[in-house]
């Protein structure tokens, strides 16, 4: 019997980090390789159709409206704004300056989802009309489950950040939900020009 | 509170702190007492074990199926089961066994060993863990009980091919629960991927860098990404099909622009991986029974990494070789064919390495060893005739012939069942703390070899002389009664098999022999602790310095000290050097993912009846959202635990 050999202690270690070396922020990763395969296949599908017909849309179906997916995105771009700030006031652990951005953010998901119902009446079709009408919706709707995630999140984040309950290592998800917002932007950015504007193109 | 230290080392095994702060370590890890304790764990081996028994009655289940058909082929015919009921019996048989069977219980094992391999105390997520779990569990459970209460037994082949599933030709529910039930268990090995990947990218022991993972683990996390990138397509194929039968849209519809080939695009990118997502866990538990019963590290492991890599890459280009007979293009054809031989590669690599392992090495030839070389035996035929069916014109003849039947049931069971079932004498002993069988583990083994055999080699020779996958009789002038009969007699020798395979277990944990904390002298970091593990697998976190850290350090392992015993403390290390980084506290035990799985199941379930399902179920899943991620900091005890945390340096 022998003493084991301790090479090391980890009881000065972090118990809050950011980024890659945070776990949740490894699972934010995950679900938006997951979420992004997803869209990417709806997108897919959406050309794989459109490849098969000789017009699109289909004759007697008009083109989508472009003020609100217009709208959408300028919102979502904005919405960056507070987002990164919040994102950089949580890095600071300053709660103050996170409370105050994700009450901002909060604010844009909600106009957000709003002017989502706008955009699919914009599409212009109806998703039983044909085709081309359900992969339109398809697309938005698939989108749609993110942007509804994305607000729960932050949402719930909005009050966690006022509770007597905070914790500093609850603060490095603030961060890892700024970054999935940066992908539900993104994500929106590219879907909205096929949905809305390639339409235009044939 | 720092876990100082004081000795009781055996050899190999991870060295024990003072018996009062393994006390604490105990009361810090354990489930809470009773049955609700038992609802609320998110301890990776208790759920781990229950996805395994779950699993495998889900097997039990598909198997009576297998033998229902077998019994109605026996003889031309036959009127056991009618048109109708075999339907119904080869597509729950196909849908149980692939989705329900055969992948959750590859990831079940690697959800219970990936931590203990890498050194570390729980899965990355555990709360998503235990949803999981449920989701999967429920999942199964509504499939079934549409069938055996509602006569909706899905009937239309586990790939549910449009026009065939659509509302047009299949009224009713049946198709509706087939899609919803496969999102299910999407959804749950989504869930299990994540786990692992995270688990291994951020969770190993200090110093265990890439390069010293196990090549099981590696196994996991290829399997794992196949998942991430496979499953997607499924599941939004499921959901296009639940769309279309419910709120009548037109993706796969042509009189309006659609395109039923859109659903075999969409199930076959994932279909095809499949077979490897089951397939490449196998080729990890194949090396690591190889290692321990010839002593050796398996040769080449840069080579067995890279063919596990490739093998999980290429997966994803032949997904094209099932829809041969829809006339695709002539070039891509070429190419299609050219890749399902060139997989062969890497398996190829794989093989020769173990074969020259146990060249190199003195192997014991005790039952997990046999089902090894089983395994090679019939995965060997089953790739031979895979090859055939790569060559085009060759799969214009048999297809859906019973010849394909042959050589899938080849490649799932010689595979996947084989392998699984030596890691089931191998792993046994660590999870139970008993030994199985060997006298019995032998006739088990030997009766579910020759069972095999008999039930799928005629299998290929019908299908030359023409009998076609899933038809329910067959006239007595085909001539094809004796091979079916022989057929159905080798089903009833693998229902002898497994039976056995119940008793062998039944009979161990009664009064099985003690196995010790490494019984097959084995060298991963499992074995390195007691058997069964306790709660948090390791009292002190083990350093790795090399490949197979327990022999390397027969006099016991150099150890990390310092994570707190009062709370769930975990060691964060960094990516590729796994050089300890920070520490991270693990949730208790709690009722919310077993309330989120219920949201999602009140949801999906209600959405086969009505849309309106969603307006339901999405208030539901965000409450239980709210439940599963409010922190828990108000109970005395973590409190306490929070102002001794107070004044921490934060690293960016
Ligand atoms: C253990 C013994 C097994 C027996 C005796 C057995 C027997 C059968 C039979 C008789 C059929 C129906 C053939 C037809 O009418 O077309 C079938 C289909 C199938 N089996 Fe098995 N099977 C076994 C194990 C497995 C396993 C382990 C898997 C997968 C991991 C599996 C996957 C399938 C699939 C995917 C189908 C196709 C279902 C369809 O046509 O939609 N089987 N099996
Ligand atoms: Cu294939």
């Amino acid at each position: 019997m022998t003493g084991p050999r301790v090479v090391g202690s980890a009881a000065n270690l972090p118990t809050t980090t950011f980024g890659h070396r945070s776990l949740v922020w490894w699972g934010t990763v995950g679900f938006m390789l997951i979420e992004g395969t997803t869209l990417f296949i709806c997108a897919a599908s959406y050309f794989y159709l459109h490849h098969r017909v000789s017009s699109w849309p289909p004759a007697g179906t008009p083109r989508p409206s472009l003020l609100a997916p217009a709208v959408q995105v300028v919102l979502m771009l904005l919405s960056i704004i507070p987002v990164a700030k919040a994102d950089r006031a949580a890095r600071q652990l300053d709660v103050a300056g996170v409370r105050v951005n994700l009450v901002l953010a909060s604010l844009f998901a909600i106009a957000m989802c709003v002017v989502r119902g706008f955009e699919f009446a914009a599409l212009n079709v109806r998703w039983d009309t044909n085709a081309y009408g359900s992969i339109a919706w398809a697309n938005v709707v698939a989108h749609g489950t993110l942007l509804l995630l994305e607000t729960a999140e932050t949402l719930v984040f909005t009050a966690l950040v006022f509770s007597p309950n905070l914790e500093q290592r609850d603060i490095a998800g603030v961060s890892d939900n700024s970054l999935y917002w940066y992908f539900m932007t993104g994500s929106w950015v590219i879907l909205a020009a096929i949905v809305y504007l390639s339409p235009y193109l044939s | 509170m720092t876990a100082t230290v004081a000795p009781t080392v055996g050899p190999g095994r991870v060295p024990e702190p003072l018996p009062e702060l393994i006390g604490q370590l105990e009361q810090t890890w354990r489930d809470e007492p009773g049955i609700l304790g038992w609802i609320k764990s998110v301890d990776h081996k208790s759920i781990a074990l229950r996805y395994m028994i779950t699993a495998f009655v889900f097997f039990l289940l598909a198997g009576l199926q297998a033998l229902g058909m077998r019994a109605q082929l026996a003889r031309p015919e036959n009127t056991l089961l009618g048109p109708d009921l075999y339907n119904q019996f080869f597509t729950v048989h196909g849908t149980t066994m692939m989705f329900l069977f055969a992948v959750p219980v590859m990831q079940a094992v690697g959800l219970y060993f990936v931590p203990m391999m890498v050194g570390t105390r729980n899965v990355a997520f555990p709360k998503l863990n235990a949803y999981g779990y449920w989701t999967y569990l429920f999942g199964g459970l509504f499939i079934y009980a549409e069938w055996w209460f509602l006569n909706s037994g899905p009937d239309v082949g586990w790939f549910s091919y449009v026009p065939l599933a659509n509302s047009v030709f299949t009224p009713g529910k049946r198709a509706d629960v087939w899609a919803q039930g496969v999102t299910f268990t999407e959804i749950a090995s989504l869930a299990a991927a994540v786990e692992i990947i995270v688990t291994v990218f951020k969770l190993r022991a200090p110093g265990m860098t890439l390069n010293r993972l196990p090549l099981f683990v590696w196994a996991m996390v290829v399997q794992s990404f196949m998942v991430l990138f496979a499953m997607p397509w499924v599941a939004t194929a499921t959901q296009f099909l639940a769309w279309e039968r419910l709120v009548s849209t037109h993706f796969f519809d042509p009189t309006r622009g659609g395109d039923p080939l859109l659903w075999q695009h969409l199930f076959w990118f994932f279909g095809h991986p499949e077979v490897y997502i089951i397939f490449v866990p196998a080729l990890g538990m194949v090396s690591s029974v190889v290692t321990a019963f010839t002593r050796r590290h398996v040769f080449g492991y840069p080579a067995m990494v890279l063919s596990l890599i490739s093998t999980g890459v290429l997966g994803f280009g032949l997904w094209v070789h099932h829809m041969f007979a829809t006339g695709i293009p002539q070039l891509s054809e070429s190419f299609f064919t050219a890749a399902s031989m060139v997989i062969a590669i890497p398996t190829g690599v794989q093989i020769f390495c173990w074969i020259a392992t146990i060249w190199d090495g003195r192997p014991r030839f005790t039952v997990p060893f046999l089902w090894v070389i089983g395994f090679v035996v019939v995965f060997i035929i089953g790739g031979f005739s895979g090859v055939m069916v790569a060559s085009v014109p060759f799969d214009r003849q048999v297809h859906d012939s019973y010849f394909i039947v042959a050589h899938f049931h080849y490649v799932l069971i010689g595979g996947a069942v084989f392998p699984l079932l030596g890691a089931f004498y191998y792993w046994f002993p660590k999870v139970t703390g008993r030994m199985l069988g060997e006298r019995l583990g032998r006739w088990q083994f030997w009766l579910f070899f020759i069972g095999m055999n008999l039930t799928f080699f005629p299998m290929h020779q019908l299908g030359f002389e023409g009998m076609p996958r899933r038809v329910y009789t067959y006239l007595p002038e085909t001539g094809w009664g004796p091979l079916n009969l022989l057929a159905s007699i080798g089903a009833a020798t693998l229902a002898v098999s497994v039976i056995l395979l119940i008793v062998n277990v039944w009979s161990s944990l009664r009064r099985g022999l003690p196995a010790g904390d490494n019984p097959w002298d084995a060298d991963t970091l499992e074995w390195a602790t007691t058997s069964p593990p306790r709660p948090y697998n390791f009292a002190l976190i083990p350093v790795v310095d090399g490949r197979g850290p327990v022999w390397r350090h027969p006099e016991g392992l150099p150890v990390f000290g310092g994570l707190r015993t009062d709370v769930r403390d975990v060691l964060l290390t960094t990516l590729l050097d796994a050089e300890p980084d920070s520490r991270h506290r693990h949730p208790v035990p709690t009722i919310w993912p077993l309330h989120a799985a219920i949201a999602t199941t009140i949801t999906f379930v209600s959405l086969i009846y009505t849309p309106w399902g969603a307006v339901v179920g999405f208030p539901l899943l965000f409450i239980a959202f709210v439940g599963w991620a409010w922190p828990r900091g108000r109970d005395h005890r973590e409190q306490q635990v929070i102002e001794a945390e107070r004044p921490v340096e934060v690293a960016s």
